[in-house]
């Protein structure tokens, strides 16, 4: 079945909805995790993060190809 | 395949210019290798309310060959001491966008904290040689909590659930 745009809409809908019911709080345990990570090695001064970026780019790119293709009637 | 914002912080640190890299941009670059980073293209600098400060980071944005807005309106002409005491006074946004959909935030507010409380603490990176300055994790994360925005509130329950992962893996 092919989604349709208001089934995009109400996807929207749904994650605007759920957004404004997380209540996220900063925990010991997440300040202890945010802790833990910027402690890392590669977190250090210094370190380089020239590739940090380039998955993210990927994913873009994959979808600036995205072309919208007539749907058949 | 090039850094997009390499050659903006190039631009930047042969001006002596003070900002933080702060937002998701930001704390994507502490997510450890093998974890997912948050797909965004914008790059959020908060600087320090410095009129003198701000007219050189609008200068390292046009010399990377970046468009200055303010709102969805070009920023105005001159670029001079004048205009930036401003939009010091105002606290007001200013926006460089480039070529691939590259987007700067230029940012004198930062929820929760003053400039002095996140430079005190931040680190350096690297990025394609180029030097930039990144603010705490810690302090981009609670930035956010304070913000409290649904995005916000989305990256947060997404980010804690990923160091989770991350802290069971190493457990």
């Amino acid at each position: 079945m092919n989604p349709t745009r208001e089934d995009g809409l109400r996807t929207l809908q749904e994650s605007s909805e759920l957004a404004a019911e997380i209540r996220i709080e900063l925990t010991e345990r997440y300040v202890r995790l945010i802790e833990a990570v910027e402690a890392l090695p590669e977190n250090q001064a210094g370190a380089d993060k020239s590739g940090r970026w380039r998955g993210g780019r990927s994913y873009w790119r994959f979808f600036e190809g995205a072309r919208r293709i007539p749907r058949a009637e | 395949m090039t850094h997009p914002f390499a050659a903006l912080a190039r631009e930047l640190a042969a001006r002596s210019v003070r900002y933080l890299l702060i937002g998701v941009s930001g704390a994507n670059l502490y997510a450890p290798a093998g974890q997912a980073v948050f797909t965004t293209e914008d790059f959020d600098l908060f600087l320090p309310p410095d009129p003198d400060n701000l007219i050189a980071a609008w200068s390292a944005c046009e010399a990377a060959g970046l468009d200055l807005f303010s709102g969805r309106e070009p920023l105005d002409q001159p670029r001079d001491l004048w205009l930036a005491e401003r939009v010091v006074e105002r606290r007001a946004q200013t926006r460089a966008s480039g070529p691939e959909g590259l987007a700067v935030d230029l940012t004198l507010v930062m929820k929760g904290y003053d400039f002095p409380a996140v430079w005190r603490e931040h680190r350096r990176f690297e990025i394609e040689g180029a030097e930039i300055a990144v603010a705490r994790l810690l302090h981009i994360v609670t930035s956010k909590h304070a913000t409290g925005r649904d995005k916000d509130r989305l990256f947060l329950a997404t980010h804690r659930e990923a160091l989770e992962q991350l802290l069971r893996r190493d457990e």
